[in-house]
């Protein structure tokens, strides 16, 4: 991130038209080394940044949710797409991340255990407990590879499911669940609606500016010497452990902070979801999110943002189909071939194996594509 | 000792249907390298056929069980064929998700045949109960034990013995030096998967025998994951064994954990086999029977 | 050169950017459209000539204000001076019975797909669409249709679910005509009573006596669940000891607080036993129930659990009698395997039931038509009296807004249930200890009957129901 800002004259002697010449090293390994990235990125910042006085509220607390599974998505890509060990487990760091601030800012009166602390504890807290969880995981997967690790994950997916569904004081019990708290900064309620903004405004802000919090030094962990030895774990461990690449410190490493990156998305979703309840984290959301990675693009950051929103609104998206197309019937009860429902989880599984058999690279390469025919154009053949 | 006599038949009547899930996924694996996750699907298809086929076709049971194993198969060989066929070459990682995506969309088209209410199926033994003494036995239990001991000593006859079982062995040895041999590695994927596909339909009508066929079925079928794993990942008897000893441990513990250790919570029996696969694996990170992988840098 | 690069990027966010705005403005809310003059439907989710319109500069445009509450698109009808603003409209409602009348909307939150009771929420939701077809038949109401069909959504019986696809349609309708679920309504009755949205819950649980805005009918789990053990002890030999299997929650919570009262109440040792949902998760209830050995079991599950525990339990030697409340009885359960284990152990409790004659019973069935016979649909007929009750009093004093709504049901005192109630029933005037209906019913199983239940004694009040100080809800009375 230094190099955005010093050696602006290794930057500012490069010939025009000529963004990929870097003249120092700087330049060379900065996040955003050219002009039409640093542009584009600020476009889409500001653009989203836009969008809340622009859209209505329920979209709005989607594309919240969207942004809160981003977070979550890019710690699953850290673990399984850059450093290659394939986690199912996820989503018992985002219940644990959920209920660590659940419990930290719930009302101390209430029916549940709460101790009322405001948010500047909650949230980095939900991350440590869940990363300190990974950490006490990891070891298990030092151990095991492939179809292994990813049934030990699984097993504490179920475990995890056990333990909330039993522990009631904490969780309210399957079936009923626990509400959210006001999330407050300063006094400010970042939920309630305000004189200025709106409340799904407001959490879709918050939302917003935690994700970029997240996402860049997860950008910045990835081209460091941790990203790479991730790479080099991922892709011939023992190999890499010949050279000198400590496969327990990063597999460690991996582990934990992908946790902790599980843990602020539980966190974030326990406030834009407003009732937590103990059966959703399961099975299902851990292939989410692994579709997520993969639809989006693993390995990359950008990917892992784009898949989760596009899994995110899909939902949305089927709702509209049965109004186009007059097969598909409307909600559970309208007839027709399939209802959106049912269209909706056959597109998911017909998606992921569409994005593995056609583009393995995910949206992310779907971008990589468009990006480089128009770098060609017009001699993009 | 009645209680424990009871736990035990009703451990191994339920370990008999995770060990033939067990059982198809691990002849898919060591034939083709891919790891299944849609057994569960394959499973639930098999059941609604079941019932399907007792109901409205008006078969008896023991007609309608070996006509779905067939259909189950036919459905196994489709999906090997065009799933799967393609990405011969691909990560397994890749693969393993694919069959995930396959497991989703089967259960959407079996759950629009299912609908919403319960589907029962009239099977000969329902819920009798043979009286041993003390012990209550429900008479299913001791058919699928029975079943799965014939099937099982069936598949082994076969691999052993018949030229298509060792063409099958040997592919899964070598899939390269198999081919150069002159057998048919295409022909044997689609045998495993059609296998799998019958195997997984037998457990579903186990599944099924005294009790019913909903929507939630398929969870059951993930209980044979750990079994799986404990077992070993490539080891058939391992598979059958494990099986066994999942169906066990969970109906122990369901019938002695909650007097004994109540503060474990309700129904800790449901993750009691992955408990159970967390200290196995600790000990041995390849499961009971299973071969260490060996890597070539 | 650098233009081009940037051109694709831009475009390709405004396409996203579109593609997000329109799915936003299909289910946009009133305030979105300011159209007044032009008539045209707020609800844009109705008519598909609106997608003729969708370009995406158009729906930068019409996307809402931030702030979604109602806004006050006065209007007058044809019938005259009747106030209304959210979820209600002058235009018709899609495949009008009455094309000259408005539409009132109402919203329907319900279990139809994956949740314990799916089985029952689509016979219930069906019931209710039938019922609401009939009020429209009859002439609407106040020169509206009552629209039931355009805004159900799926709950999954999750209360996240819930609450996010309540989020979803709460502006675009008067009042809910269904929300399936006691935990799951739970998760959303505080925003009930901050919105003043009138509920009609498709359950049975005590604490919907204290709640303003929510429109009950029928006895609910605590009272029947006493009822059921006074019955018990007075018509069966030797019962003395009483074990509660029931669901977490407000639903099995509540009728697990009432067996505890009666148990406490007639001198009976009481146990609590607690199950998840799902056949696969019974095996601790019914280890149990085998071992323990209870003289009575209260039942409050689903059909399909129930059958397991019933099944299963029989088949391990137990031979006592189970009660099952309502929601646990499905006359699929005498083709089950546990069929035998029920025919000679269960027997069902409840609210009501098809088999009993009333004018109201008659006016369903012939609404309904040919279908399989399932209390599910008896339930979702008989919750509707209350509502329609509501709205008609809310027509005649000429305000069919929210508070007007509200206001009619602080009104209500008597409503017809066309005989399927008693006439006590449906006062919701008033304390709760006075006027909360508290008689049940109980049946025995018969696969020749209607919905496979002979009553076997209608309603009825037990002692413990009687004498019972009814000042909160049952479940945080006892529970924890």
């Amino acid at each position: 991130m230094t190099a955005l800002l010093t050696d602006r004259g290794g930057r500012g002697s490069r010939p025009r038209g000529r963004p990929e010449l870097y003249t120092s090293y700087s330049s060379d390994i900065a996040l955003l080394n050219t002009p039409a990235k640093r542009a584009g990125v600020l476009a889409i910042v500001a653009a989203a940044f836009a969008l809340p006085f622009a859209v209505s509220d329920q979209v709005l607390v989607l594309l919240g949710t969207g942004l809160a599974m981003s977070v979550g998505a890019i710690g699953l890509n850290i673990v399984t797409g850059y450093a290659g060990q394939v986690s199912l487990g996820h989503a018992f760091f985002v219940g644990l991340g959920a209920y660590t601030a659940a419990v930290l800012s719930g009302d101390p009166d209430g029916r549940l255990v709460g101790f009322g602390l405001p948010m500047v504890v909650w949230l980095p807290a939900a991350g440590l407990v869940a990363g300190a969880a990974g950490l006490l995981v990891a070891p298990l997967a030092t151990r095991l590879r492939g179809l292994y690790l990813a049934i030990v994950t699984l097993g504490l997916v179920f475990l995890g499911e056990h333990v909330f569904r039993e522990w009631d004081s904490v969780t309210g019990g399957p079936g009923v669940g626990r509400d959210a708290v006001q999330a407050t900064l300063f006094g400010n309620s970042l939920t309630a609606g305000g004189a200025v903004l709106s409340g799904a405004q407001k959490v879709y802000l918050f939302a917003l500016v935690v994700l970029i919090a997240a996402a860049v030094p997860a950008r910045n962990l990835a081209r460091s010497g941790v990203g790479r030895a991730f790479a080099a774990v991922r892709d011939r461990d023992i190999a890499a452990e010949v050279i000198g690449v400590s496969l327990t410190k990063a597999k460690l490493l991996a582990f934990t902070i992908s946790s902790f990156y599980a843990g602020i998305c539980g966190a974030l979703l326990y406030t834009i979801t407003r009732t937590v309840e103990p059966n959703s984290f399961n099975l299902l959301l851990s292939v989410r999110f692994i579709a997520m990675v993969l639809i989006g693009g693993a390995a990359t950051i950008s990917g892992s943002i784009m898949g989760a929103m596009f899994v995110t609104l899909l939902p949305r998206f089927t709702q509209q189909v049965p109004r186009f197309v007059p097969f598909i019937g409307q909600g559970v009860t309208g007839g027709g071939l399939l209802t959106n429902v049912e269209l909706e989880a056959m597109l998911y599984g017909l998606l992921i194996i569409a994005f593995l058999i056609f583009e393995p690279r995910g949206l992310f390469g779907v971008w990589l594509r468009v990006r480089n025919y128009w770098k060609g154009w017009p001699f993009s053949y | 000792m009645t209680r424990f006599g009871q736990s035990l038949i009703q451990g191994l009547g339920n370990g008999s249907i995770y060990a033939l899930l067990a059982l198809g996924f691990v002849i898919i694996y060591k034939s083709t390298l891919v790891i299944s996750f849609a057994q569960p699907a394959l499973m639930v298809a098999g059941a609604t056929m079941v019932v399907f086929l007792t109901g409205s076709f008006g078969l008896p049971f023991f007609a309608a069980v070996p006509v779905a194993m067939l259909l189950t198969a036919l459905l196994g060989l489709i999906v090997e064929r065009s799933a799967l066929r393609p990405m011969v070459g691909k990560p397994v990682f890749v693969v393993a998700i694919i069959t995930i995506g396959v497991d989703i969309t089967i259960r959407v088209v079996v759950n629009r045949f299912l609908g919403n209410t319960i589907r029962n199926f009239t099977s000969p033994w329902g819920l009798d109960t043979l009286r041993v003494g003390d012990v209550f036995v429900q008479q299913r239990f001791l058919a699928m034990m029975l079943t799965t001991a014939v099937v099982v000593a069936a598949l082994f006859a076969f691999f052993k013995y018949s030229r298509t079982g060792l063409a099958m062995r040997a592919t899964a040895f070598d899939q390269e030096t198999a081919l150069a041999q002159g057998i048919s590695v295409g022909m044997v994927f689609a045998l495993s998967w059609a296998i799998a596909g019958a195997l997984a339909a037998l457990a579903g009508t186990f599944v099924g025998t005294g009790g019913s066929i909903d929507q939630q079925t398929w969870i059951i079928a993930l209980k044979a994951l750990p079994a799986i794993i404990i077992g070993g990942l490539d080891s058939v008897g391992g598979a059958v064994i494990g099986g066994l000893v999942v169906g066990v441990i969970e109906a122990l513990v369901g019938t002695y954990q909650p007097t004994a250790a109540p503060w474990l919570g309700n129904n800790f029996a449901v993750v009691s086999p992955y408990v159970v696969l967390l200290i196995v694996l600790l000990l041995r990170p390849y499961g009971l029977f299973g071969t260490p992988e060996v890597e070539r840098v | 050169m650098k233009q081009h690069r940037q051109w694709p990027r831009f475009a390709i966010v405004l396409a996203v950017l579109a593609l997000i705005a329109t799915g936003c403005r299909d289910s946009g809310t009133t305030a979105d459209v300011e159209d007044v003059d032009t008539g045209a439907a707020p609800a844009e989710t109705t008519a598909p000539t609106d997608t003729a319109t969708d370009t995406p500069t158009e729906t930068a445009a019409d996307t809402a204000t931030p702030t979604d509450t109602g806004s006050p698109t006065e209007g007058t009808t044809p019938a005259g001076d009747i106030a209304f603003d959210t979820g209600v409209t002058e235009e018709a409602c899609p495949d009008a019975v009455n094309p000259d009348n408005g539409c009132i909307y109402l919203g329907t939150l319900s279990d139809l797909t994956v949740g314990p009771f799916a089985a029952l929420a689509v016979p219930i939701t069906d019931a209710q669409q039938a019922f609401w077809n009939r009020v429209n038949e009859d002439g609407g109401i106040g020169g509206f249709d009552v629209n039931v069909t355009e805004f159900v959504r799926d709950n999954q019986y999750n209360p996240e679910i819930h609450n996010q696809e309540y989020q979803a349609i709460k502006n675009d309708v008067l009042a809910l005509a269904q929300t399936l679920g006691s935990p799951t309504t739970a998760a959303i009755i505080e925003d009930l009573n901050a919105e003043g949205i009138v509920a009609v819950p498709a359950s049975w649980t005590s604490e919907w006596a204290f709640q303003d805005v929510i429109l009950e009918s029928g006895v609910n789990y605590c009272f029947e669940s006493m009822n059921s053990i006074d019955w018990a002890v007075e018509n069966l030999e030797g019962i003395e000891t009483v074990m509660a299997v029931h669901y977490p929650g407000d639903y099995g919570g509540d009728a697990a607080a009432g067996a505890r009262i009666a148990a406490e109440a007639n001198g009976l040792e009481f146990t609590d036993v607690e199950t998840a949902p799902g056949p696969d998760n019974q095996s601790g209830a019914i280890s149990a129930v085998a071992s323990q050995q209870p003289d009575l079991v209260i039942l409050t599950t689903n059909p399909t659990d129930a059958g397991a525990v019933v099944g299963n339990a029989a088949a391990q030697g137990y031979q006592g009698t189970f009660i099952g409340t309502g929601p646990s009885w499905n006359k699929g359960l005498l083709t089950s395997p546990a069929a035998e284990a029920v025919q000679a152990l269960y027997l069902a409790s409840g609210p009501w039931t098809w088999t009993q004659e009333s004018p109201g019973r008659d006016a369903m069935e012939e609404a309904l038509g040919d279908v399989d016979p399932n209390d599910g649909y008896t339930s979702g007929w008989v919750w509707s009296y209350p509502l329609k009750a509501a709205l008609e009093q809310a027509a005649e004093n000429g305000d069919l807004t929210r508070e007007g709504l509200l206001a009619a049901v602080s009104e209500l005192d008597d409503v017809d249930y066309e005989g399927m109630l008693p006439d006590e029933a449906g006062n919701f005037v008033g304390d709760p200890n006075e006027t909360a209906y508290r008689g049940s019913i109980v049946s025995e199983p018969n696969p020749e009957a209607i919905v496979g239940l002979d009553v076997l004694q209608d309603f009825f009040v037990g002692p413990t129901a009687e004498g019972y100080d009814f000042t909160q809800s049952c479940f945080t009375t006892t529970a924890g």
